[in-house]
């Protein structure tokens, strides 16, 4: 194949991948919109859980992808003791159960009538540098090696992300920065389809284990934990099981889907773009180190990342200081509260279950206008004084 | 000698789910996903145990 040229090369087609596409080419700028498999979407590695409150700024319409739309979540302490949290108080982290393998293809449409070309089956080898500025990609097309030349790229290309690497942006992660996950989609489970679940403590040790309803019965029943406390191999499907077993509802149900995967919960990182790059999404660590979700915050950072490429190709100049601009827009947006959710987890996963069930048990009927860390502390304070002790720092 | 261990990924189906878990978090990036295979570059790993820890169903083991 010959070798190609385009304004802006974004490599991988997730949701950051393709909401930066559809912006940079409404923006006006040629856009080739690699992906490395043969199908969009698929296979699916995600709880299917996403908030709603954002999807109108990047211009999402919801679509046949949604499965259930539900109504709150509720936290489980380790005593069982259920907190009950509606939208408005969860600061909308909860909203729809996707079908996520529809929710990428509709994002890749959406990217292509905007005037973006998909190029699948077409994966990156490495990254093309003209002294020090990023300036395209080596990729493989069906096998066959060539060159893409760009004026920007930005790679989108997940949790296993080379593109960062290969530019040298520091998106290494420490195994305190990644939860090691693993879920089953189940049918014939109790779940309820108006809320997300949330089990906490040691039956997850540093992360949670998940129910996601998925209608008629069907629910994804997932984990995440900590890697640096993980002590023997394959712990994320030990304590999967172990809990499993331990609530009948679930352990009468049938899996028929398995679905593993890092997630990072790492603190902001230092720098996401170089000369003539820009790292998007699970690529530049933007999950929330909270929740595990990553789709929002890559699709709005996308959103910025998109109209900063039309913009650095229209003027050609796509050097370190043009490219401030997606730098400061995506943290001006989101680095506050990646930051502030990253110390609450650095406290979250040292505490005991008797310490999460004080939490729970002292936010029961507390009327909550909006569910922060200062706010749930406060009640914590007024009911088990000693408990926030250690947590004086957020106060 | 640690680094004379092999490492072993157990990528033929029986456990690997292929999630890409390892490729993330490996610090000298010398682990590769391609749809169904999983490999490794022996001559940069020093087998230091991290995928072992990151897999989430047990398919990579240092023997």
């Amino acid at each position: 194949m010959k070798d190609l040229t385009t304004d802006v090369l974004v490599i991988g087609a997730g949701p950051a991948g393709s909401v930066t596409a559809k912006f940079a080419a409404q923006h006006g700028a040629k856009v080739l919109l690699l992906e490395k498999r043969q199908e969009i979407g698929s296979p699916v590695r995600c709880g299917e859980g996403i908030s709603k409150a954002w999807l109108p700024e990047v211009g999402i319409t919801p679509g046949r992808w949604v499965n259930v739309e539900v109504e709150g979540a509720r936290i489980f302490a380790p005593n069982e003791q259920v907190l009950e949290i509606n939208e408005r108080s969860a600061g909308n982290e909860v909203g729809y159960v996707i079908e996520r393998d529809a929710f990428d293809k509709q994002l890749a449409i959406d990217a292509a009538n905007a005037g973006a070309e998909v190029m699948l089956k077409t994966a990156a080898t490495g990254i093309l540098k003209d002294g020090g500025r990023v300036v395209g990609a080596r990729v493989k097309r069906f096998g066959e090696p060539f060159e893409i030349r760009a004026k920007v790229t930005v790679g989108a290309d997940g949790f296993e992300s080379q593109v960062g690497r290969w530019a040298g942006l520091p998106t290494n992660l420490a195994l305190r920065d990644m939860d090691s996950c693993l879920q089953y989609r189940m049918t014939g489970v109790g779940s309820d389809d108006r809320y997300c679940d949330f089990y906490l403590g040691t039956c997850a040790p540093g992360g949670y284990v998940w129910v996601f309803p998925k209608g008629n019965g069907v629910a994804n029943v997932g984990i995440g934990v900590q890697v640096s406390q993980i002590r023997s191999p394959a712990e994320a499907k030990t304590y999967l099981d172990r809990w499993i077993e331990h609530h009948p509802a679930y352990a009468r149900g049938k899996t028929i889907d398995i679905v593993g995967g890092g997630v990072s919960i790492c603190a902001p990182i230092k720098q996401s773009v170089t000369a003539g790059l820009m790292l998007v999404g699970d690529a530049a660590r933007m999950i929330d180190p909270i929740t595990g979700g990553g789709i929002a915050n890559g699709c709005i950072a996308g959103k910025i990342c998109g109209e900063v490429a039309a913009k650095a190709a229209h003027s050609s100049d796509a050097s370190l200081e043009a490219l401030q601009a997606y730098e400061k827009g995506w943290r001006a947006k989101l680095e506050e509260k990646l930051y502030r959710n990253w110390l609450a987890k650095e406290k979250l996963v040292s505490l005991s279950d008797a310490t999460f069930n004080k939490v729970i048990d002292a936010l029961q009927g507390v009327k909550l206008e909006k569910l922060n860390v200062h706010n749930i502390l406060k009640a914590v304070h007024d009911k088990y004084p000693e408990v926030t002790k250690e947590f004086e720092a957020f106060l | 000698m640690p680094n004379k261990r092999l490492l072993h990924i157990e990528s033929s189906g029986q456990l690997c789910i292929y999630c890409g878990a390892c490729v993330g978090i490996c610090p000298l990036n010398c682990i590769y996903l391609d749809e169904t295979r999983i490999t490794f570059d022996e001559r940069v790993c020093t087998r230091c145990d991290i995928c072992v820890k990151a897999c989430p169903v047990g398919a990579i083991a240092i023997g």
